[in-house]
């Protein structure tokens, strides 16, 4: 059990370089990814609780994150792209207009 | 949790560190590659095996080939000349630690109100093998499979109608493909 817990420890550990990378980076295509780290580390957890109550719920659980997280991941380059053309950055302080 | 998975979790939390400090987005990128690595060994050293796979192929092979395609292709400079100020971090960090804190009753309670004995016996039947992960997924979550398929579908498309050139030209030149009349 305590081994389960060093697992989810090391998940939140993640989740907070995540965090605090979205909060500091300027960059659309950082932040992007640390999103995609704070995902895996809720995955993370996800699998270690599967593991604790022996049963395969949370790992499936993971399977539909890792769905949504592709989809998220093509819209979402989408639309940095699609920024990129208007502002030619995608500097998030720089993408301060609300309409074109 | 033996020394070879303490290790790669230390890879993870390195490699997460160096997605965020780096200055280069393109390194940024490596390192989340590292990073998705060393979580997919975490998973299999948790017997999650199909989920480690479906890690190195989903994430460490598709989606970052695409983050690293949108990366060449917007030919960016590195976020340069303005540094990260202390109270920035700080602040970054106290909001990411208040993040976590508001999970972490629950998460205490569940473990502290759980006895172990209840937990060991049963630890043995969670192997997430293909076949029955496959198993769970085919029958008590076929509903949520197919709603998966089409957001899927849905997030395919919608890529495709946001990254399309507004006032592309389809029709052929008269010149044909090659075009270069001289």
């Amino acid at each position: 059990m305590s081994s389960v817990l060093t697992y989810v420890g090391l998940s939140m550990v993640l989740f907070v370089i995540g965090a605090v990378g979205v909060c500091l980076r300027r960059n659309a295509i950082v932040v992007f990814m640390c999103i995609e780290m704070m995902l895996n580390a809720v995955n993370l957890a996800f699998v270690a609780f599967s593991k604790l109550h022996g049963n395969l719920d949370g790992q499936v659980a993971v399977f539909f994150v890792m769905v949504i997280a592709a989809a998220e991941s093509a819209i979402g380059l989408a639309i940095i792209l699609s920024v990129f053309r208007n502002i030619e950055s995608v500097e998030t302080t720089d993408a301060g207009q609300l309409k074109w | 949790m033996n020394v070879i998975s303490f290790l790669i979790g230390m890879t993870a939390v390195v490699s997460g560190i160096c997605v965020v400090g780096l200055r280069n987005p393109l390194f940024s990128a490596f390192a989340l590659v590292v990073n998705l690595l060393a979580v997919a060994g975490l998973y299999a050293s948790l017997d999650a095996h199909f989920l480690a796979v479906s890690q190195v192929v989903v994430y460490a092979g598709a989606i970052m080939v695409l983050v690293l395609f949108v990366l060449m292709l917007l030919n960016l400079k590195s976020e340069s000349g303005r540094r990260l100020g202390f109270v920035r971090c700080a602040t970054a960090l106290v909001v990411g630690c208040m993040v976590v804190m508001s999970a972490l009753p629950p998460i205490l309670a569940h473990f502290s109100g759980m006895s172990s004995s209840t937990v060991s016996d049963n630890m043995m039947s969670s192997v997430g093998t293909v076949q029955a992960i496959g198993r769970e997924l085919y029958t008590k979550y076929v509903a949520q499979f197919e709603l998966a398929s089409l957001v899927l579908l849905i997030g395919i498309v919608g890529a495709v109608m946001l990254a399309k050139r507004k006032n592309v030209e389809l029709a052929p030149r008269p010149g044909g493909l090659v075009g270069g009349s001289k």
